[in-house]
């Protein structure tokens, strides 16, 4: 039985491949994601659902060499694309049960 | 090995500064860049213009890519390094691994063949990549905590040749899960090749339409027909719920559309319980009979009702 992790550590994500101490705390500077304990950056604590977050936030602004404000800007706009297409789908799929039968 | 043409790939003019290299580039980035463009084979195009761009935007690289072409970029005949080329190993990262560039880059700027006591510093071995699966789950298994064994692919050294093995891996689900939600397993990544930690493994829930419910965030809706008869009469209509059938009385008059609220009846979440919302919708019978008929027309007659009253207004 392997046990299920639901959050991550400062410590475990600067433990990653090309995440730096720096880049997080930018990250969490600008809003992009937002800890769920801790004060300061060692204590931190994220959802593991901020992961691929907080990567992609870093791969953004490595590649297009670009701000942070910009970035988060970028993945504001993203999350609200895909949370309009999820609930547009669920609309669809709730007016079809509505209409058909 | 074919050779590349840094310039070819970010469609720049060999003598084109440094600002024209980088707006080059960053138009590319933004064609080609994964995540912003979901199509196949745009991360694989993307990966190229990367590499193009990591070599020709520094000065001491691109000078030595400089030095190659003019040796061996003949087009279509394989490359080979000249014999006395030294490997400079002088890809600094930033940011970026060299790993993910082609052999071609590898040869020619890749590190450890390049003269005794140039890199020095010593190297953290690589921590295995972290994986992604995504994890159907169905309504019903987010009530509670569920235990569920998972099967994924992930690569591994085997021999010194990378295959791909399967894995099975036994898992708590926890309850008040939530579509998109992401659970992470420790070390159940890629192993790392080179003795650092394996990467982490993370399931990415994906809720399971369900045939009679959909979700709103912790809440259930469940569309309920009703006879027309019904609707005019009230009746008392036996509720699926995901925990079990309830009795659910249905006023007189209930028009079509409107909503009822079940308390509690939603889906659990890691603080508060969800409600099911019960909408109505009217059915007319697929056929009919002489009788019926006669019925709707003695209610026809009788009925002061006009439907689309509002449109009298508009011309």
């Amino acid at each position: 039985m392997s046990a299920t992790i639901l959050q991550i550590s400062f410590a475990e994500l600067c433990n990653l491949e090309r995440l730096e101490h720096d880049v997080i705390v930018e990250i969490v500077s600008h809003d992009i994601v937002t800890p769920i304990q801790g004060e300061l950056a060692a204590d931190w604590v994220f959802e593991a659902s901020a992961v691929p977050v907080i990567k992609k936030a870093a791969r953004l602004a490595n590649d297009f060499e670009i701000d942070w404000v910009a970035v988060s800007m970028m993945i504001d706009l993203m999350q609200q694309k895909e949370a309009l297409e999820r609930e547009n789908a669920a609309y669809r799929l709730q007016l079809e049960r509505f209409i058909e039968g | 090995m074919d050779f590349k043409d840094y310039y070819k790939i970010l469609g720049v003019e060999p003598e084109a500064d440094a600002k024209a290299i980088k707006t080059a580039y960053r138009k590319l980035a933004r064609k080609y860049h994964p995540d912003v463009n979901p199509e196949e084979g745009a991360g694989e195009k993307f990966k190229e213009v990367a590499e193009a761009y990591a070599v020709l935007k520094d000065e001491k690289l691109r000078a030595e890519f400089d030095e190659l072409r003019k040796y061996g970029g003949q087009p279509g005949g394989g490359f080979k390094p000249p014999p006395d080329w030294q490997r400079s190993g002088g890809f600094e990262s930033g940011g970026q691994s060299s790993e993910d560039f082609s052999d071609f880059f590898n040869s020619i700027f890749g590190g450890g063949g390049g003269p005794a006591g140039a890199g020095g510093h010593t190297r953290r071995p690589m921590r295995g990549e972290d994986a992604e699966i995504e994890l159907p789950v169905f309504l019903e298994e987010t009530i509670g905590d569920q235990q569920r064994t998972i099967e994924y692919t992930i690569p591994k050294m085997e021999n010194g040749q990378v295959t791909q093995v399967k894995k099975q891996l036994k898992v708590t689900i926890p309850k008040g899960l939530v579509d998109g939600e992401r659970i992470r397993l420790k070390g159940q990544g890629v192993p790392s090749f080179g003795g650092g930690e394996a990467g982490d493994l993370y399931l990415h829930v994906r809720l399971v339409p369900h045939p009679l419910f959909d979700v709103q965030g912790h809440n259930l809706t469940i569309t309920v027909p009703l006879a027309p008869w019904e609707a005019a009469l009230g009746t008392k209509v036996t509720l699926p719920t995901l925990t079990g059938k309830i009795s659910l009385t249905i006023p007189p008059n209930t028009q079509a559309g409107k909503k009822m609220r079940i308390k509690g009846k939603g889906l659990q979440g890691k603080k508060e319980t969800g409600d099911l919302y019960a909408v109505f919708k009217i059915v007319m019978p697929a056929d009919s009979n002489e009788e019926a008929q006669k019925l709707w027309a003695q209610l026809a007659e009788s009925a002061e009702f006009d439907p689309r009253a509002d449109w009298r207004s508009t011309k």
